[in-house]
């Protein structure tokens, strides 16, 4: 500690240490507070319709179309160290032959921020259910503070009450064929993300003061036969959230 | 003239302290770094608030570093007595190291 330089590598090398202390501390609060997850996932409507992977392919594929209807309250994830939650649902379809492992494909996903994330493009915006449009359309006089709240989620972050959702992604198997596959089962997921500490993973175990994922698993159903010319486009429309950034394909 | 300037310079760079200051600012150093630690994790956890915890971490390293890498005079407040320059060399006086007389 003798000379300046010194005790400026000193200063900062405990430093270091007080700050990776502290940091493990915070991950190890995490533990503290309770969690009690849980949601309810039912499927509204399936369809299954041929197409192509890209404008330009000629494989002729058919991809599955799933509407679900989703309730979810995810608000006990939200802790001082919770940065995001990513929420994802997949559709999980049995393999034809028993000694092969079943196939999952993500249907829907959803980053849902934490307060205390910076606003990013990405992130979810829940849209205003239809019978509160209605009171948000009365006060059209000022276009721009609706217009604000349009950008807003309609719900605390966790909290989600989807009806007749439509898919974020058409899905297909590894063959392009998944018309009158049977005993499929739609599930939520989700990933954690903290400031500082441990990625973690939904679970359906109670650990400590955490409980698992209560729901989130739609019942059994089959997929459809082919749908020809009679399905009808606007039926097929895939959906995000109200947030700015926007598919490129599909 | 030039080369006093440089010696002024490097003396001011350099920095030096007396030993008690070198003491000093080491209980400093893991005090204050500690203890704006301790304040950060426990304002954060009871306002909820992980950016206050940032930041006063980080606030808590500024003020340490402020304090304790300068020389300020705090520090040399005990400086050594050195003997008096002695003109016959070191004839005259008695050194001993480990009990031997040594010259």
């Amino acid at each position: 500690m003798h000379s300046t330089l010194v005790r400026g590598q000193n200063v900062f090398g405990f430093f270091t240490t007080v700050a990776f202390c502290v940091a493990g501390i915070i991950a190890a609060s995490v533990f503290l507070i309770p969690q009690a997850p849980s949601a309810s996932l039912q499927l509204r409507n399936v369809q299954v319709v041929k197409g192509r992977p890209h404008y330009y392919s000629p494989k002729r594929e058919e991809y599955a179309h799933i509407k679900f209807d989703l309730d979810a309250d995810l608000t006990t994830l939200f802790n001082w160290n919770t940065k995001q939650v990513f929420l994802y649902i997949t559709a999980t379809y049995p393999s034809l032959r028993a000694s092969e492992p079943a196939s999952s494909a993500i249907i829907w996903d959803a980053i849902i921020p934490s307060s205390s994330a910076p606003w990013h493009t990405n992130h979810y915006i829940h849209p205003v259910a239809p019978s509160d449009k209605s009171a948000t359309t009365k006060g059209k006089k000022n276009s721009s503070k609706s217009k604000k709240a349009a950008k807003k989620s309609a719900y605390p972050a966790g909290e989600l009450h989807l009806k007749n959702q439509r898919p974020k992604y058409q899905i297909t198997d590894y063959a392009g064929r998944i018309a009158n596959r049977t005993d499929a089962v739609l599930e939520l997921h989700y990933n954690v993300q903290p400031w500082v500490g441990l990625l973690l993973w939904d679970r359906r175990s109670d650990i400590a003061m955490w409980k698992g994922l209560e729901g989130g698993r739609s019942e059994l159903f089959n997929f459809p036969g082919l749908k020809g010319a009679a399905a009808k486009k606007e039926d097929l429309k895939t959906e995000k959230g109200a947030e700015g950034h926007r598919l490129m394909a599909g | 003239m030039a080369d006093e300037l440089l010696e002024n310079v490097r003396d001011a760079l350099e920095g030096q302290i007396d030993f008690e200051g070198q003491r000093l600012a080491e209980l400093l150093t893991t005090a204050l770094l500690a203890i704006s630690g301790i304040i950060a994790f426990l304002y954060g956890y009871i306002a909820q608030d992980i950016a206050s915890t940032l930041y006063i971490g980080l606030g808590g390293a500024a003020l340490t570093f402020l304090a304790v890498v300068p020389p300020w005079p705090l520090y040399n407040k005990h400086p050594i007595a050195w003997l008096p320059r002695q003109s016959g060399g070191t004839s005259g006086i008695n050194i001993q190291v480990n009990g031997k007389k040594v010259n």
